[in-house]
């Protein structure tokens, strides 16, 4: 920590004598995915939080009213009547000037759409966290992405987490990101419910003066527009034509400038903290592999353990995990797909009038540079469906096939086609 | 409008007041919603007054469709469903950071009786500190006059047309101002734009009143284009409203209602419903249905305003 950021730290210490003691010291603890959410998103020290409960995130609106309850959380907390309001009550904090936070799952990310594309039109540097399940349509209380792919396209960074202690740290890296004034876009911070939303981990929870002194290159910068009572300004007036089009082209290029800002933070993070993970991508055994297989979020793990066995096999394999799914990681993930001859993508949401996963759909487009080589689409972990050991060994199989010129299916459906 | 002693009105006092709106505002001939807001402007000042507003026929003044925006406020652009959100957003940081400020949403009924509701409920029900003001021009203006929640029962518009079937909206409206001062919030009040002092006072106290939580006043605001009023005279609508107990002026402060407006001897409805075009079909007894509809409104509001003497008998405490 430099000298600024540990001053910063204790003058905030001194200003909020509400606050208890309990994060004065880095401490272990042993907590869910959805503790570690509430933990990261109250050492951020947000000023105005809207919460709204829906399963499997409901743990992080009652641990951050708890931490409101106790005097840890110094803000405002509102315990609003809705995820489309909990969104438009962040968005307009976050434009006079708050630093924001919510939390959502599933419908609730749906439900706020028309707010979670003003937010990013808007240009908000708001966080929020998105505990991954299916969305509405055949009622599936279980995990899944579809919800976060579902918002894709909205403008927002989009971030996936893969342990507890990840979800921890990506808040705090999250508004290092939305509020860096060469970024200026909200973030959504995303985990898999039911496998990391209840999961108990050890995790090291951050002294309050560290993150402070983390985030405190934030305030060095130019202030980002700001909506003040006796200061006339429109925000969100209406824009056709070429005024539109130049407010679309700057956010399209902020987005652009995220992917290495990302990897900044990510190094950044590592030396302030000791972790990282690798920014936009987390590449393992990619380097003299032929084959890789592309994965996000909890079932990495799984994929880890079934490269270290096939590894152990003598199969040159290796495993993307991705990190950042918006921006999509173009560069970074050309350069170590390059060359190799075969790729499998594992997807846990679905792309509809393609039948094959989305994020399979969107590395197929990376083609050109990365060559035409054997791609293919397996579509797993639906619905809380495992992803188990023995469905990635078989993915493996499929793979390893096509890599030596067998003929293969593009898009395997695991659990609906038998081998 | 009662004169003060030797002099005019106190609003014209206001009128003196600087207007932060711009000359020559893009709603249509003779819509009285720009002395709406230009009287509201005066009234409240523009030093710390933060205005929201939506997709509505309030939207080109506030927000510059297709211009610019034609005001020197500090403004702010919500969507439909969550304008009483997004002033929560503001009213909570600028509280939080020690700013004085008088945040108003200006929203038409569609939004708040309608794809609005739920939040501005919430935020009555939280006592959320700003003033909500609908201006209710009973339909969906601004897409072309369609009916909203508060379009009344026998009215035309463009989705209840009138032909064989159909006699206009089949329906009564919904009586927005008294479901907001049944949460009970510090301020809820009716106003309109023939009374200009009843409404600067209402505006005024609102201002006051947000400081212990939500302040609602629910503006009745004909609109000339889409219910065939002649552009000279929205305001005789509006007088003959209040006139005939169509549209009575009172105010509720946490649920103790008071009339602010005695009409002594109520004008038949069909004093209100011949100036309007959107009751032109209307027979005798269509009449007369919303000629019920008005009484048992009138009386419904009558009674509660004499709930204030039981309650002051026998819970001293529960309009605290
Ligand atoms: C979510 C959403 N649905 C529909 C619309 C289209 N729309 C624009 S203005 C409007 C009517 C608004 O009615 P009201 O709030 O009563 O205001 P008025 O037009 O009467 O001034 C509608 C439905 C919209 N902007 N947003
Ligand atoms: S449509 Fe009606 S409410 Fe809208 S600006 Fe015209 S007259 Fe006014």
């Amino acid at each position: 920590m430099n000298a600024h950021a540990r001053l910063l730290g204790c003058g905030k210490k001194g200003m909020l004598n509400m606050e208890g003691t309990e994060f004065n010291k880095t401490k272990i603890k042993v907590i869910t995915g959805n503790s570690a959410a509430a933990h990261g998103a109250m050492l951020c020290r947000p000023e105005v939080l809207a919460l709204y409960p829906i399963t499997p995130q409901t743990e992080v609106v009652e641990e951050i009213s708890g931490f409101y309850a106790s005097g840890e959380l110094d803000a405002e907390v509102v315990e609003v009547e809705g995820e489309n309001s909990a969104m438009n009550i962040i968005t307009a904090a976050s434009a006079a000037g708050a630093r924001a936070f919510t939390a959502t799952s599933s419908y609730g990310l749906v439900y706020m759409y028309d707010a979670l594309l003003q937010a990013a039109g808007y240009r908000v540097p708001i966080v929020m966290v998105n505990v991954n399940r299916e969305t509405p349509g055949i009622t599936a209380v279980s995990s899944g992405q579809q919800d976060m792919i579902s918002t894709r396209d909205s403008g927002w960074i989009q971030i996936i987490t893969s342990s507890c202690q990840e979800i921890l740290d990506s808040i705090i890296m999250a508004y290092r990101l939305a509020e860096d004034f060469d970024i200026q876009v909200p973030v959504m911070v995303n985990y898999d419910g039911f496998y990391l939303s209840y999961l108990a981990e050890k995790v090291e929870v951050p002294c309050r003066a560290d993150v402070d002194g983390f985030l405190a290159p934030l305030k060095d910068q130019p202030q980002r527009p700001i909506l003040k009572p006796g200061e006339p300004m429109g925000f969100g007036t209406h824009g056709i034509l070429e005024g539109y089009l130049e407010l679309r082209y700057k956010h399209s290029t902020a987005l652009e400038r995220a992917k290495v800002k990302f990897d900044e933070i990510d190094k950044a993070f590592e030396r302030h903290f000791g972790r990282s993970y690798g920014g936009q991508i987390d590449t393992y055994r990619t380097a003299d592999a032929d084959m890789v297989l592309v994965a996000s979020g909890s079932l990495s793990g799984t994929a880890q353990k079934v490269i270290d066995l096939k590894r152990d096999q003598g199969l040159k394999i290796g495993l993307i995990r991705l990190r950042m799914f918006r921006p999509f990681p173009r560069e970074r993930l050309i350069e170590t797909l390059r060359g190799k001859k075969a790729i499998g993508v594992i997807d846990r949401s679905i792309c509809f009038g393609w039948n094959s996963g989305p994020i399979y759909v969107e590395l197929r487009a990376l083609s050109p540079e990365i060559g035409y080589i054997p791609m293919m689409s397996f579509i797993d972990g639906i619905a809380n469906m495992d992803v188990s050991v023995a469905n990635i060994e078989r993915m493996v199989r499929i793979l390893q096939s096509a890599s030596e010129g067998d003929s293969y299916q593009k898009v395997t459906w695991i659990g609906m086609e038998e081998e | 409008m009662t004169n003060r002693k030797g002099g005019l009105s106190k609003v014209f006092d206001y009128f003196c007041n600087e207007d932060p709106f711009a000359e020559g505002l893009s709603p249509c001939p003779g819509c009285p919603l720009e002395l709406a807001l230009r009287l509201l402007g005066k009234i409240l000042g523009s030093q710390d007054l933060v205005m929201t507003g939506t997709p509505s026929c309030s939207n080109p003044v506030m927000t510059g469709q297709n211009v610019g925006a034609w005001h020197r406020l500090t403004a702010y652009c919500t969507l439909m469903t969550g304008a009483a959100a997004n002033a929560t957003g503001l009213s909570r940081q600028y509280r939080r950071s020690g700013q004085d400020a008088t945040v108003v949403c200006f929203n038409g009924d569609g939004c708040a009786a309608d794809i609005g509701f739920q939040a501005l409920s919430g935020a009555a029900e939280r006592g959320e500190n700003f003033i909500y003001v609908c201006y209710d021009n009973e339909g969906y203006m601004n897409t072309g006059v369609q009916r909203s929640g508060t379009t009344p029962i026998g009215a035309k518009t463009a989705t209840t047309p009138v032909g064989p079937k159909q006699r206009g909206k089949s329906t009564r409206r919904k009586n927005l101002p008294l479901l907001m001062a049944m949460h009970r919030i510090p301020y809820a009040a009716t106003a309109t734009l023939s009374h200009l002092e009843d409404f600067a006072k209402k505006l005024l106290k609102a201002k006051e009143k947000k400081n212990e939580g939500l302040a609602y006043i629910h503006l009745f605001a004909p609109c000339p284009t889409g219910w065939g009023v002649p552009t000279h005279q929205a305001i005789e609508v509006c007088r003959n409203a209040v006139r005939t107990n169509y549209f009575p002026l009172w105010e509720a402060e946490k649920g103790i209602f008071t009339l602010t407006h005695q009409v002594k001897k109520p004008k038949p409805i069909m004093e209100y419903t011949r100036l309007i075009k959107k009751y032109n079909h209307l027979k005798e007894d269509e009449l007369e249905r919303i000629q019920e509809e008005v009484d048992y409104e009138y009386e419904f509001l009558r009674h509660l305003t004499e709930f204030r003497k039981c309650v002051a008998t026998k819970h001293q405490t529960a309009g605290e």
